[in-house]
């Protein structure tokens, strides 16, 4: 019973984790119509830059975790004004071969700054361990848990009160009536993708302690993000949310009772039987945010 | 004359590693190596370009393909000992299977939905290839496997090996043009250009896309039995999604959907590592940075610069 406890916690902690890329994947679509094939590196920097942060800089955890989120959106926002802006007009098999093709590169780039070694990057919280009833877990879990729902909740309060929140929803529905009554397309895409970025960097100061860091984790985390977007309905952000803990869950049940070398595969697994016999995603056929 | 043109440059392919070894004696097998993986890199992109650059689906598993015809092949001959003219149909069959099983699910998706999918295809089938060890031997690798025997023919040697890659990337071409030229290249490019429009005209896109998908599989299966034939080992790393990135460079940088282009993008792909000589990491950063900067600034490839040149050529005033 406790071991299936530590499953679940585990499962939603990945979930949290894969809702919050996936989420970053779904607003890009939402409002650009363009999947991002380098998100994960989005995830890779981000973790990379908390591991500077607060490893070689020595920063307190939630100042490092911050920078990190900080800098990752900074990197998301170079990447719209440079390869993005280029290829949102193109057809879709220009921005699946150029977004690609960046994600190679920073893979590759990062092998050569970093390293192949992974970097871990534990913190007082991940190394203390909670013993509740015979359930152990490090106290790291439940702060990813809690920061999930903060930043879910931030986001939700955000695009249904702020005027940017409720550009980027009436972009996702129609961009020409948005650009006729005077709405800044081009600064509203430039934001989407600073705040897909951010959801990223956070992610990965918030999971980096528990999970390591290294050049090409990307390739998988972009994956099973999209895997989550296909599952939940695709470009609608609260299925994408759902379906990443499921697929989290899933996961973790996987690893811990079939077989822990098979574990990468069940989001894809899940992503085939859910197409199998409802072909439009979970959560219906609508768009928007 | 394109008759002659044709023969004449095939006598000429025919004769090269006598060419070689009269020009460059030392570095004969060096050479004829590169000229190998040339050719099987030449075989292995027109299959993908079939499905990529004729139907317009942007499939990411063909690693997965490649991988499922070296192992089937590579497993007959070594546990097995099957002979080569069998385990060579049975590695193309098993690819063909597995792409018509794994196209059924996939084709419900479409545009980027069908690229992740597949790319997810691909590395489930490597994470397969690699932890079920009882059955690949995993990262220990399948060793030993033998040189392939054709009844009293035996490839052994390296310009035998050269004259196997150059029948396989002839004869990939012979069918690649027949695909893509008659009847059914029409329908291809009906589906690819304009869906809606193709099945209102009784052209049944999923049916089209379906042939290109399982006939390119099988394709890159028959090269991954080559190919395990000359290299003798096979390792799960050969089902790395970092082949279909080295096969998106080569059509891209050749020219999508054209016999020539794809054929030009090869071997200009295998001559650039000879040229760059640095480490993969870097090679891999520059492959990247090309394909984004071809894919932006230059969609078809040298096949346009060759078009452009030739068109230039033929009517040296009309340009002004």
């Amino acid at each position: 019973m406790g071991d299936l406890v530590e499953q679940l916690v585990h499962g939603l902690t990945l979930g949290s984790l894969y809702a919050m890329v996936a989420t970053g994947l779904a607003l890009m679509f939402g409002v650009v119509r363009l999947v991002n094939f380098a998100h994960g590196e989005f995830y890779m920097l981000g973790g990379y830059a908390f591991w500077y942060a607060y490893r070689v800089l020595g920063l307190p955890y939630p100042v490092a975790g911050v920078a990190a989120a900080a800098s990752t959106a900074v990197f998301g926002l170079a990447y719209e004004r440079t390869v993005i802006r280029t290829i949102l007009a193109r057809t879709w098999h220009v921005q699946l071969i150029a977004t690609l093709a960046t994600s190679i590169t920073l893979t590759n780039l990062a092998i050569i700054v970093f390293g192949t070694q992974p970097k871990e990057v534990p913190t007082m919280l991940s190394s203390a361990i909670a013993e509740v009833g015979g359930v152990r877990l490090s106290w790291q879990r439940p702060v990813v848990l809690v920061a999930a729902v903060v930043v879910f909740a931030g986001l939700e309060w955000f695009v249904t009160r702020t005027k940017l929140g409720k550009a980027m929803r009436a972009m996702s529905q129609n961009r020409e009536a948005c650009a006729v009554v005077g709405v800044d397309v081009q600064r509203v895409a430039l934001a989407t993708f600073g705040l897909s970025a951010a959801l990223a960097g956070a992610a990965a100061a918030l999971v980096s302690p528990l999970f390591n860091i290294f050049p090409d984790v990307g390739a998988l985390l972009t994956l099973k993000a999209f895997a989550a977007v296909i599952v939940g309905g695709f470009g609608y952000v609260k299925g994408a949310i759902a379906a990443a803990f499921l697929i989290g869950v899933a996961e973790s049940l996987a690893a811990g009772y079939l077989s822990y070398a098979y574990k990468d595969a069940i989001a894809f697994v899940v992503m085939v039987a859910v197409l199998l016999v409802r072909p439009q995603g979970l959560f219906g056929r609508r768009i928007g945010i | 004359m394109r008759a002659l043109r044709w023969s004449l440059g095939g006598a000429f392919l025919v004769t090269v590693p006598w060419i070689v070894a009269a020009v460059a004696p030392g570095q004969q097998r060096y050479i004829l190596h590169v000229l190998i993986f040339t050719a099987l890199y030449g075989a292995l992109a027109l299959s993908y370009d079939l499905v990529v650059g004729h139907v317009g689906s942007l499939s990411l598993a063909h690693p997965a393909f490649f991988g499922i015809g070296a192992y089937t092949a590579a497993l007959l001959a070594t546990e097995a000992r099957w002979p080569f003219a069998a385990a060579l149909p049975a590695g193309i069959a098993a690819a063909g299977l597995v792409a018509l099983a794994v196209g059924v699910p996939m084709f419900r998706l479409t545009e980027h939905s069908f690229a992740m999918g597949t790319l997810g295809f691909a590395l489930v089938a490597q994470i397969v290839a690699t932890n079920w060890v009882e059955f690949t031997r995993g990262p220990l690798c399948v060793t030993g496997i033998p040189k392939p025997e054709l009844g009293p023919l035996r490839i052994a040697t390296l310009p035998a090996f050269y004259w196997m890659g150059l029948s396989a990337v002839g004869l990939v071409g012979l069918l690649y043009h027949g695909l893509t030229t008659f009847r059914l290249g029409r329908a291809f490019h009906a589906v690819r250009d304009n869906e809606m429009l193709a099945s209102a005209a009784s052209i049944h896109p999923l049916k089209y896309r379906m042939l290109a998908f399982v006939i390119g599989g099988a394709v890159a299966g028959g090269v991954g039995t080559l190919f395990v034939s000359y290299v003798g080992v096979l390792c799960p790393t050969e089902l790395a999604v970092s082949l279909s990135v080295n096969l998106l460079v080569m059509l891209f940088l050749g020219g999508v959907g054209s016999l020539r282009g794809v054929l030009v993008g090869a071997v200009a792909f295998t001559a650039l590592p000879e040229i760059l000589r640095m480490a993969p990491t870097w090679r891999m950063v520059i492959y990247g940075l090309l394909l984004l900067l071809i894919v932006i600034r230059a969609p078809d490839g040298l096949e346009g610069v060759i078009r452009r040149g030739s068109a230039a050529w033929r009517r040296p005033s009309s340009g002004v």
